[in-house]
């Protein structure tokens, strides 16, 4: 499953600690999530596609 | 901050006993000895790491544990495990041929599971887990 975290993130003005802090994690899950090492469970997805305005198949290509 | 305080204060404390232990022996170690002393410093110098990067997260403001970290926490547990039946196994296999005492050997079966714990953690750690 590929993302597009990264590309959100820059349109947001976001770092890294600033999305991690936003959905509750840790900066590194943010990071492995960005390198395609970790698939986030349901409810993360939710949490990201909510702090950008969008929904989840927007940011998770399956 | 509360876990990453106990890490130190648990690696201190084998440190004091691995302290206590060189200063109550004779001066004269045996290989077993410095296997045994480098495979204890390696496994406080593992605590220390995870100590570190916990106090690190609790300073910016993150979570000391999260879905991934509890994930990798779970993994490694249950693969360290299923490694450390074999470790047990070879030990069993080679007891007979191994003149050690007993808590010797048992001691060396504990470290060697914490130093498969360790080893499996630092790669779930830095490779991600993709399929989970």
């Amino acid at each position: 499953m590929n993302n597009r975290i990264k590309e959100y993130r820059a349109r947001f003005n976001l770092t890294q600690e600033d999305l991690a802090k936003k959905v509750n994690v840790r900066r590194e899950t943010i990071v492995f999530l960005e390198k395609n090492k970790y698939n986030p469970s349901l409810r993360l997805a939710y949490d990201i596609a909510r702090v950008f305005n969008t929904k989840i198949e927007d940011i998770f290509i399956f | 901050m509360k876990k990453a305080i106990i890490v130190f204060v648990l690696a201190a404390l084998v440190l004091g006993t691995v302290g206590l232990w060189i200063y109550s022996s004779s001066g004269k170690f045996t290989p077993v000895d410095i296997v045994s002393f480098g495979v204890m410093f390696l496994v406080v110098a593992f605590a220390v790491f995870v100590g570190i990067k916990r106090l690190t997260s609790a300073k910016r403001g993150e979570p000391a544990e999260d879905e991934l970290s509890k994930k990798v926490m779970r993994r490694t547990s249950s693969l360290s495990y299923y490694i450390s039946l074999y470790l047990w196994l070879a030990i069993m296999y080679f007891s007979d041929n191994l003149h050690y005492e007993t808590h010797t050997i048992i001691g060396a079966g504990i470290l060697g599971m914490a130093v498969i714990f360790a080893i499996c953690w630092l790669i779930f750690n830095f490779t991600g887990l993709k399929n989970e």
